[in-house]
């Protein structure tokens, strides 16, 4: 039963060890010159320890709104691709034009100004 | 003891109760609603999903892509419609939304 | 793959992202122009669905018969009417945005494969497009907080019920392990298969679809969600869409789930029984004339539902003429209401309409006319809507149903006829503003159909009759 595990064990150490080697690499091999600007956390803005309960800005909000969007057309993406031998030409263009689709969606949100920040 | 069918009908059985408890008790945050939404169509999709495994039906789940995919759509839209709201209410408490009654 | 029979969403959903291009990529106003533009599609999109072949597409997902064309020509006619109602409006109210014509093209796309719908999967699909670009719409008036919140009422009952009509969906696929109409209906003509969580599943599809058309007891959002929309977007979604919605709803209930009449029978029943009730008590005491056109819609559909609960072809015909009847008087309303601007500023009291006859004795005509029809005063058209109904009910021996009908259209008269009383007996209040030559146009329309639908109402009958008998046949 537990025998089944052993390749999450088995990714648990490596990704331990690929995380380890990196951080221990640039603290061994890499020069450092820390100066404020650069120790300061970068969250997107926000104070990294700080009251979690404040107000977001509502800009994030619409950006994850088009995230979400674009996020999910890879859903349809990837069993496409995987299957893309069997399904001939209609297919094919069937997810053209659903790409199609969500480029308008994309000229539309761009024009609009939705992807600058001010 | 094996999991079966029963068994992930029961879990989706739960969180739909729980999503439509969600909306119906919170007194809260309109944000809660919306989780709660997404909540029963994610005991949607596990429902598709186990019947789809268990009748050996792939439309199942192809089902459960497509209320994947709209459910996003949904959160988006709604979303865009709590961030109006909270621009002219300046509120999204749950007890604020009660400018029409009768 | 037959897919040249879903022509006309494929050119109708084409030409909305190509309007929505030309919106965006165009410098200056253009609000006015994508109408026009949205106008033509919706035409063009008429010529297509008569043009259209009969027949199954995308592996039986998709169907198209008499009795989807019947209902796609009227769903066309009432997004038109709404469109162009809403023109003068909007530029009035700081509406006049592109994405309007847009969205609701994107809707009728959605309601026109919703009534086209032939599997579960493409339902639900059609379902959401047509409630998402509608979520949106009811929000349209983003700086103003009344609309904000009738969108986040909309939004968030409309994504509860499509989520009990998701789950039922399932519970119905897990049980039956399909979910195309013709295979369920084929697979049901067995009694013994009909399990209890078929039914459970059937029961919350009810649910969902019941909440589409505003029946009781899933009607709450309806009253705000009329008062909180923008006028022009309640006229719309007091007509187009409920066409679709309970077109879909004949659809699922006669084809997948055909052979469980005796399951459904009474449902539909205590649900006509109760919104023909509430449509007729709760309007009583409104002052917004808004909130009183949606009790009056609930109530309308209960008389619709009548036929559904029937059962026969006679009952099907019933609900489509009085969906045909509705359409053109709910159109004509709302463009009564549009019509309702002092000084620049929209009212919506009933006491703002006191003494229309004599400051715009058209529009209290035709207001009187809507009002009377709606009624069911013979010989306007509401008057046959109701009575093709009625004989349905009659015929299958449902006296009940009939007899409730009639009791709550006299009680529904009461306030229909107060509407008029304020118009014609109440002291002038102050006139309105000149009326745009859009409503002008639809005020007319709907007033002509209304008035002389008995003169000539053999086509439409005919329609129906087609139509009613391809679902069944």
């Amino acid at each position: 039963m537990l025998a089944n595990y052993m390749p999450i064990l088995v990714f648990i150490v490596i990704a331990g060890v690929i995380g380890a080697a990196l951080i221990g690499g640039s603290l061994l091999v890499a020069h450092q010159k820390p100066y404020p600007e650069k120790l300061s956390a970068y969250e997107c803005g926000f104070e990294p320890f700080d009251d979690a309960r404040r107000r977001f800005d509502v800009r994030f909000y619409l950006v994850a709104i088009l995230f979400i969007i674009f996020d999910l057309e890879v859903a349809f993406l990837f069993p496409w691709a995987v299957s893309l031998s069997r399904i001939g030409l209609f297919g094919f263009f069937s997810m053209l034009g659903f790409l199609g689709v969500l480029t308008v969606g994309f000229i539309y949100e761009w024009r609009k100004g939705a992807l600058d920040w001010e | 003891m094996a999991v079966g069918l029963t068994h992930y009908l029961a879990v989706s059985a739960i969180l739909l109760v729980l999503g439509v408890f969600g909306i119906f008790l919170n007194r809260k945050n309109v944000i809660i609603i919306l989780m709660s939404v997404e909540l029963i169509l994610l005991a949607v999709n596990l429902n598709l999903v186990a019947f789809s495994a268990s009748l050996g039906d792939l439309v199942g789940q192809v089902f459960a892509l497509f209320v994947l995919t709209v459910a996003a759509a949904e959160a988006a839209i709604g979303l865009a419609i709590v961030v109006i709201y909270f621009r002219n209410r300046g509120s999204i408490q749950v007890e604020d939304v009660n400018l029409m009654k009768g | 793959m037959n897919w040249t029979l879903a022509l006309p969403e494929i050119t109708l959903s084409i030409l909305a992202m190509a309007i929505l291009l030309f919106g965006v990529l165009r410098r200056g106003e253009s609000f006015s122009v994508c109408s026009m533009l949205t106008l033509g599609a919706l035409l063009i999109g008429a010529v297509l669905v008569i043009g259209q072949a009969r027949g199954f597409a995308f592996n039986g997902q998709y169907v198209v018969d008499p009795f989807a064309v019947f209902a796609k020509l009227l769903i066309l006619a009432g997004a038109a009417l709404a469109l162009v109602s809403a023109q003068d409006y909007n530029r009035e109210e700081g509406l006049a945005r592109f994405e309007y014509p847009v969205l609701m093209l994107l809707a009728v796309v959605g309601m026109l494969a919703m009534v086209s719908a032939n599997n579960f999967m493409s339902l639900y699909l059609a379902l959401e497009l047509q409630s998402l670009a509608l979520y949106v719409l009811a929000a349209f008036a983003r700086d103003e907080l009344r609309s904000a919140e009738a969108g986040l009422k909309y939004f968030v009952l409309g994504a509860l019920a499509s989520g009990l009509l998701l789950y039922g969906i399932s519970l119905v696929y897990g049980f039956s392990g399909t979910f195309d109409f013709a295979a369920l209906a084929h697979l049901l003509s067995d009694p013994s298969h009909a399990s209890a969580g078929l039914i459970v599943g059937m029961v919350f599809v009810i649910a969902g679809l019941a909440f589409k058309i505003s029946a009781v007891p899933f009607h709450m959002w309806t009253p705000d969600v009329y008062e909180g929309a923008p006028t022009p977007v309640t006229a719309f979604l007091g007509t187009a869409p409920k066409v679709a919605a309970i077109v879909l709803l004949l659809r699922v209930m006669f084809v997948p789930f055909g052979h469980l009449t005796s399951q459904w029978t009474q449902i539909f029943e205590f649900v006509s029984i109760a919104s023909m009730i509430l449509g007729s008590l709760a309007a009583i005491g409104q002052t917004s004339i808004k909130r009183l056109m949606a009790y009056s819609s609930i109530g309308h559909m209960g008389y619709a539902l009548i036929g559904l609960t029937v059962g026969t072809v006679d009952g099907l015909r019933g609900v489509l003429i009085y969906m045909v009847t509705y359409v053109f008087m709910s159109a004509g309303t709302f463009a009564c209401l549009i019509a309702m601007r002092r000084r620049g500023r929209a009212l919506e009291k009933i006491s703002d309409l006191a003494g229309l006859a004599r400051t715009d004795g058209g529009m209290a005509l035709a207001l009187a006319i809507f009002m009377f029809s709606m009624a069911g005063i013979p010989p306007l058209s509401g008057f046959f809507g109701k009575l093709y109904v009625f004989l349905a009910a009659v015929r299958a021996g449902y006296w009940t149903l009939a007899i409730i009908g009639v009791l709550t259209s006299v009680v529904g008269a009461y306030y229909y006829l107060r509407v008029i009383k304020v118009m014609y007996f109440d002291d002038p209040a102050p006139a309105f503003d000149r009326r745009p030559v859009g409503l002008s146009f639809v005020l007319g329309v709907g007033a002509v159909v209304t008035t002389f639908f008995f003169v000539f109402p053999a086509p439409i009958v005919g329609a129906a009759q087609a139509a009613a008998a391809a679902l069944f046949g």
